[in-house]
């Protein structure tokens, strides 16, 4: 059974401002004068709770920095709390940053073998998988020359039709779906949902708010690392969508009382 | 610990094709390819046969001189090396490890597996080239010997590059400073010099103290005399490794969660 349950996990970690640490800030940590290089505490997420059934396709929504990615890092176990718990039982297939992890020197069949084997293929199991995978990215002959020499479209079609092609009893999803050309966007759209409906469990990160609410069980909405509100699709999106409308209007209005021309940003 | 093995033994797959892939590009485009694993130590023999003997007139026998300088060269380019590139390990595998939450301690043993098989051919040379000169095939089975010297001295760089590797993470000069370092470590070991030098000068303190001659010795005696060292020889050599193994499971414990905020 694949299930997630994730209690009261918080993922709170520092960083410098300037990635340069000189030999006098590092000696002295602002001992005497305020530190020119602060180390600033990042509450990435928290205080979440979230659980998950078989059958459930979870949806996340919020503005950018919000915490969405880092949520689904932590469900992927890239992140590990700093505070509470996160426990996912499925084999997990994980669909972010997939354009990136090639060996750049080695051929795309090579590459379809090291990333299959990081997914937790095993040389038996793969061999059914490659010519499949091979015909769904379409790249054909270009298969058998070095990643290093590939388009960006061409990397993201190959990383897709790897990504997508293992069964997943848990699937993450980060916004992958702009991927190739219009004809590959179709094909990956019908692949995704293809997978979403066979994985027993989804977790899918969107800006678009229409596919959320009408094939996801339950919505998530984030703001500042944590959950503003959980529930329904219709509600939580219906909800999201005033406090954006809502805050364009504060916006505009100040930028009015401001006497100046502000651009507005333009929220879907 | 079991569960990080088992997860390790998970990915085996990954990290063999790697090793694989690490092992072509390192003569990619190259025209002798593999070849210069093999004649690097073997015109190495050369040039210190012709200058030891013929230059320097020291020694009776320049070839065993030779021997002995490349084993020692291919035991310690081994450890250096390993732990030097452990050292960028976790930034030249970033992208994985933002991807796939694998133990990070299949990328240093990428790294130490890479190495390993490079030395592994100079060590080679070097034996044919013993059994060559003495006319005796029976030297070729000294190699059984090194066995339990080798497992040692594997598992000694394999620990020193995950240590290399979160250090640097935290620490970024730690790559300077240890190359600093190695060059230090390289001079106080006898490798170029007989162990002797050292004892006559009283400085014999200087050669017990360095771990490295500990690991080195286990391979170096071996094939070299065709006799296993004593078993003290042995327990200095585990308990340097046992050591360094040790430190590398505390430094993987402690610090592997936060890596990734780090990189």
């Amino acid at each position: 059974m694949a299930s997630i349950d994730v209690t009261d996990a918080s993922v709170t970690f520092t960083a410098t401002q300037s990635k340069q640490v000189t030999l006098k800030e590092y000696l002295l940590k602002g001992l005497f004068r305020k530190s020119v290089n602060p180390q600033i505490a990042i509450h990435a997420l928290s205080g979440i709770n979230l659980t998950a059934r078989d059958g459930d396709r979870v949806g996340i929504i919020g503005h950018n920095g919000a915490g969405k990615t880092t949520l689904l890092k932590l469900l992927a176990g890239i992140y590990t709390p700093t505070a509470g718990t996160s426990r996912v039982e499925g084999r997990v297939c994980s669909l972010f940053d997939i354009s990136v992890g090639f060996e750049n020197e080695a051929t795309g069949w090579e590459n379809i073998v090291y990333r299959s084997y990081l997914q937790g293929e095993s040389p038996a199991s793969l061999r059914d998988k490659m010519q499949e995978i091979a015909e769904f990215s379409e790249l054909g002959e270009f298969l058998s020359i070095p990643v290093k020499n590939y388009s960006a479209g061409m990397r993201m079609r190959l990383a897709f039709a790897i990504a997508t092609a293992a069964q997943p009893e848990v699937l993450l999803v980060d916004e992958v779906l702009a991927v190739g050309d219009m004809a590959f966007q179709i094909k990956a759209k019908a692949r995704m949902r293809a997978m979403m409906s066979v994985s027993r469990l989804m977790v899918v990160v969107s800006h678009d708010l229409n596919t959320v609410r009408d094939t996801c069980t339950k919505v998530v909405w984030m703001r500042k690392g944590q959950v503003v509100q959980e529930g329904p699709p219709a509600e939580v999106v219906a909800a999201y969508n005033r406090d954006a409308t809502e805050r364009a209007a504060a916006a505009r209005a100040q930028a009015q009382v401001g006497g100046q021309a502000a651009p507005v940003a333009r929220v879907a | 610990m079991i569960q990080h093995a088992s997860s390790m033994w998970k990915f085996r797959h990954f990290l063999l094709a790697l090793v694989r892939l690490d092992l072509r590009q390192r003569y990619r485009k190259s025209v002798l390819g593999v070849g210069w694993s093999l004649l690097n130590p073997i015109a190495m023999t050369v040039v210190f046969t012709v200058v030891f003997s013929k230059v320097l007139g020291a020694g009776a026998d320049p070839i065993a001189y030779a021997a002995s300088v490349l084993t020692g060269m291919a035991v310690w380019s081994f450890l250096r090396d390993s732990t030097l590139q452990g050292c960028r390990c976790f930034q030249a595998n970033e992208a994985y490890i933002r991807q796939s939450p694998i133990p990070y301690t299949v990328y240093t043993l990428r790294t130490a597996m890479g190495q390993a098989i490079h030395s592994s051919l100079a060590l080679g040379v070097v034996v044919t080239m013993v059994a060559i000169y003495q006319g005796d095939p029976l030297v070729l089975l000294r190699l059984g010997l090194v066995a339990p010297g080798l497992v040692l001295l594997f598992l000694a760089a394999w620990a020193a590059a995950t240590i290399a590797a979160f250090t640097t993470v935290f620490f970024h000069d730690t790559q300077h400073l240890l190359e600093v370092l190695a060059q230090i470590v390289f001079f106080m070991t006898p490798i170029m010099y007989p162990r002797g030098l050292l004892d006559d000068k009283q400085l014999g303190w200087l050669v017990d103290a360095n771990p490295v001659y500990w690991v080195l010795e286990l391979t170096r005696t071996p094939l070299l005399t065709g006799h296993l060292p004593a078993p003290t020889m042995y327990l200095a050599g585990a308990g340097v490794t046992v050591a360094l193994v040790g430190l590398a499971a505390g430094v993987v414990a402690w610090l592997q969660k936060r890596v990734i905020f780090v990189l």
